[in-house]
């Protein structure tokens, strides 16, 4: 399948249908990141109603751009894994450490416990946060972060 | 945004106006941001209301066909299907309320089929009430509001046993402190009443006898302390780890779900190990260093004031030092301690696969990797050790800085006439006395912490919930009609693994449970097993529902049979002994024949009393199973469970394995899966499962004719079959 040839658009309000060229239609498509840490923005899996893949679309970017935007927004909502834009708190306190950040879906403050396996550093730069419940929290690049937050960073992991 | 207010996910307060079915709290706007939203049931209609306390979204009840759960990443959504077919998501939340809109939907299922509602939503404490912390687990305890009193309270409780060696140790060290201030007041003694004055020999001799009983009071009490510090280091350390172990067994296997195995054996090793240490090392070193130092400050101000105090100018310095780089140079060597873990994992891992290494030519890629963790340990080491190094040389000058300061300020006195030398004797002699266990004395908060946080850590085990033993319940002579009524269960409460699973298995029946990889079969066993119970619906075994039956006497006439038997490290015997310790061999070698292990049994050079190796590592596949199979066999179970007991086989030994197993089922009710499905042909009945429901039941015969699901699964796997066979 050509990814310049698949019509991503929301019908009706709440679902993501697909059609591809003139003959092929699906209903409910889910779009979910074949290697989300590894290859961050590439490799996007389009799944049926059952959970069966359709294709795999090695370079979203070459999406037409209408299906790009209603794919990203159905992503957004897939994804609840939540970017940290600054670090307000941290504090580890008897085995837990509790966090107050800003991210791109708001102020959040979580716990996480024992880091060793739920802070992931996905490149030396690149932190993925799982805090108990199981709810994610990831950094980008925290050299991109102000010096407080890299401060808080640093002093915890 | 810094203004935006901090969302918390606990449930709010029930306004008193509205009778609500379910009123929930979700953390996502409909916009994907955090925010506070409800989810409202009441009056026949379901209604998301927006923090502004705006509706946003309602249907009526009428209107709703199902409803469920789809899980997204991070969390989940709830959506409805109308009654015409049209699917809406409603509301989406984190992973930390999920479990409670998982409940959710199934009380609009509920309401929607006009059933009455049955929900179990908990209304748990997320954040501690007392300081207003997220808890790191819900309705759990607080780490930082944990009574620090009570948990040296319950610490204390295991030393309880031993509270006259206790008593006995804190005399000692009491004793102990006073005898090691007397030397130096000796010495002083000599200078200035026997050296000064010349010629009083038996005085001389008489301080020295005193000198000599005090040293030889002390080497025994000495010996008596160490023997008592050994007498209870060596008991409480093991029943700490005894009262740990114990706990642990009795957990849910849902603990071990989310541990790793090695995480769950820290608590009994270093948790304990902090705890005793700290009771058995940490208390009466303090007591003693504590003890020395009040006393040697107090006879230093006694002796002179102005140069103890002269003296005791540096220490604020070093007790400062130790404040404050402690934390740091605790944390690097932390980070040490996590570059080893690291590094074994590397080493353990390459050397365990050196097989598939050297098969893939791979000793250069894992060089890199080895020599990666190599540097990253060497690193953190040498940074640590630096800065230590750094810290402790600027500590020992200021240490070392005491005794200038006496030489310079004593020898004036001295000098002036102001200080006898034995009087200044004395205090150069207990100067070292002070500054030894003064660097010390600023990690004491350190240990204390670490020491607390380990009690924290072995009495949350003692405390997590215990599986459901009842040893109240029934003592049920089973005789094998096993039913599920309506089953459903997830591992994670918000996504159920079975649902609607509803059957009954007569006793002697073999039932063959059929379905593809992750359909729910090995979890249905689990079921069967009490591993874990339903979240709704019932399982009865002879109709009674077996939450009644006491746990250890259900699963005595419960038998499993794996596809990876678990064998302990022992002799043949005893393995196939391990469920009845008591049988005879003669027993052992019934059960081994019928399972088809005698003749290779016989082939061992030590025949039954063979050693299996660790996990059974030194018998093949093959031969683990069937001495596994005969393990059963002589449990005698009124109910058998075997999970793909003959996948990991050759054909030959498989035929083996089969006639065994079919010895094994006679007259017990069974459950069976199998990988290769003509091996289910004679099973009374077959199951089969499609993404956690019952797709079809019925006889190998019937499916085949009805060419539903089965007959699609066995199409399929004889095409993968002959495609196999072309291949070889
Ligand atoms: N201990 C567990 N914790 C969480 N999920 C599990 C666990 N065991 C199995 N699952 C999940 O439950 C589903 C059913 O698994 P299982 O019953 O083992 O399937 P089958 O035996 O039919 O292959 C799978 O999606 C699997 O990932
Ligand atoms: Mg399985």
């Amino acid at each position: 399948m050509n990814a310049a040839d698949l019509q991503l658009f929301y019908h009706p309000k709440d679902r993501l249908r697909m059609t591809v060229g003139e003959d092929r239609s699906y209903p409910t498509v889910k779009p979910v990141w074949a290697a989300p840490l590894s290859h961050p923005e590439k490799y996007l899996s389009l799944l049926d109603g059952k959970g069966d893949e359709i294709t795999t679309i090695p370079d979203p970017a070459s999406l037409p751009a209408a299906s790009k935007v209603a794919v990203d927004a159905e992503l957004y909502r897939r994804y609840l894994t939540a970017d940290i834009a600054q670090v307000i708190h941290a504090k580890t306190e008897f085995g837990a450490t509790y966090w107050t950040v800003d991210t791109n879906r708001g102020r959040r403050d979580f716990v996480t416990q024992n880091l060793q396996e739920n802070a992931q550093w996905l490149s030396p730069v690149h932190i993925m946060l799982i805090d108990v419940d199981g709810n994610r929290f990831e950094i980008t690049d925290k050299t991109a972060l102000d010096t407080k937050s890299q401060e808080f960073i640093a002093a915890i992991l | 945004m810094p203004d935006a207010p901090v969302v918390r996910a606990e449930s709010g307060l029930i306004p008193d106006d509205t009778k609500f079915d379910i009123r929930l709290e979700s953390d996502f706007g409909d916009d994907g941001q955090f925010a506070l939203r409800h989810l409202e049931i009441a009056n026949g209609t379901v209604r998301v209301t927006e923090a502004n306390g705006a509706t946003s979204f309602t249907i009526p009840i009428a209107e709703i066909k199902s409803a469920r759960n789809e899980p997204l990443v991070g969390g989940g959504r709830l959506e409805i299907t109308t009654t015409g077919g049209e699917v809406l998501p409603i509301i989406s939340y984190s992973q930390t309320v999920a479990a409670k809109f998982s409940e959710a939907a199934r009380g609009i299922e509920q309401l929607a089929k006009g059933q009455p509602l049955e929900i179990n939503i908990k209304d748990e404490k997320v954040r501690c009430p007392k300081c207003d912390r997220l808890l790191p687990e819900k309705d759990g305890i607080c780490p930082a509001c944990v009574n620090r009193g009570k948990t040296m309270l319950r610490i204390g409780s295991f030393v309880q046993p031993y509270r006259w060696q206790m008593a006995a140790l804190a005399t000692l060290s009491l004793v102990t402190t006073v005898l090691n201030l007397l030397p130096p007041y000796i010495q002083g003694q000599l200078i200035d009443k026997v050296l000064k004055q010349g010629k009083d020999f038996n005085q001389l001799y008489m301080l020295m006898a005193g000198w000599l009983a005090i040293l030889a009071i002390n080497s025994v009490l000495q010996v008596v302390n160490g023997r008592t510090i050994a007498f209870l280091a060596g008991r409480i350390a093991a029943d700490l780890r005894s009262a740990v172990y114990r706990a642990i067994e009795f957990l849910q296997l849902q603990f071990f779900d989310k541990k790793q195995v090695g995480a769950i054996a820290s608590r009994v090793t270093s948790d304990t190990d902090r705890v005793w240490g700290f009771l058995v090392d940490g208390v009466p070193y303090l007591l003693l260093n504590g003890l020395t130092l009040v006393g040697i400050i107090g006879f230093l101000f006694y002796t002179n004031a102005f140069l103890a105090a002269c003296i005791l100018a540096p220490v604020p310095i070093i007790l400062g030092i130790g404040a404050f780089f402690w934390k740091p140079m605790s944390q690097m060597f932390h980070r040490v301690g996590q570059k080893w873990a690291r590094f074994h994992t590397q080493l353990n891992e390459s050397l365990m696969g050196i097989r598939v290494v050297k098969v893939f030519a791979n000793e250069d890629k894992e060089y890199a990797k080895f020599q990666d963790r190599n540097h990253e340990l060497r690193d953190a080491g040498v940074s640590a050790d630096t800065r230590w190094y750094t810290i402790f040389g600027a500590m020992s000058f200021f240490t070392s800085l005491g005794g200038l300061i006496c030489w310079t300020v004593g020898g004036t006195m001295v000098m002036h006439g102001q200080l006898s030398l034995g009087e200044f004797w004395r205090v150069t002699a207990y100067l070292g006395l002070v500054y030894g266990p003064l660097q010390w004395f600023s990690q004491v908060n350190q240990w204390f912490s670490r020491a607390m946080a380990g009690a924290e850590r072995i009495f949350e085990v003692i405390d997590t919930d215990k599986e459901n033993y009842r040893p109240e319940g029934i003592k049920h002579e089973i005789k094998g009609e096993v039913t599920f009524s309506d089953v459903r269960f997830g591992y994670d409460k918000s996504n159920p693994v079975l649902k609607n699973i509803t059957f009954t298995a007569k006793p002697g029946e073999m039932i063959g449970l059929v379905g593809k990889s992750g359909a729910g079969k090995s979890t249905t066993i689990n079921l069967i097993c009490r591993f874990y119970e339903p979240d709704a619906g019932t399982i009865l075994i002879d109709g009674i529902d077996y939450r009644d039956i006491a746990l250890q006497d259900m699963r005595r006439q419960v038998g499993v049979v794996l596809q990876e038997p678990f064998l302990f490290n022992g002799t043949i015997a005893e393995n196939i002994a391990y469920g009845n310790p008591e049988a005879t061999l003669d027993k052992v070698i019934e059960a081994a024949k019928a399972a088809n292990a005698h003749n290779f049994i016989l082939s061992k050079p030590d025949g039954y009393d063979t050693m299996v190796g660790e996990r059974g590592g030194k018998m093949s596949g093959g031969e683990r199973q069937r001495i596994s199979i005969a393990r059963a066999i002589l449990h005698d179970p009124k109910v058998l469970i075997l999970d793909e007991a003959t996948s990991s086989v050759d054909v030959e030994t498989e035929k083996q394995i089969q006639e065994a197993i079919q010895r094994l089922i006679k007259g017990r009710t069974t459950f069976a899966i199998a990988h290769r499905l003509s091996t289910l042909r004679n099973a009374s009945r077959l199951v089969v499962l499609e993404k956690g429901e019952i797709a079809e039941i019925g006889t190998h015969a019937e499916l085949m004719e009805k060419q539903g699901k089965f007959y699609d699964l066995v199409q399929t796997q004889s095409a993968v079959q002959e495609i196999i066979g072309i291949g070889s």
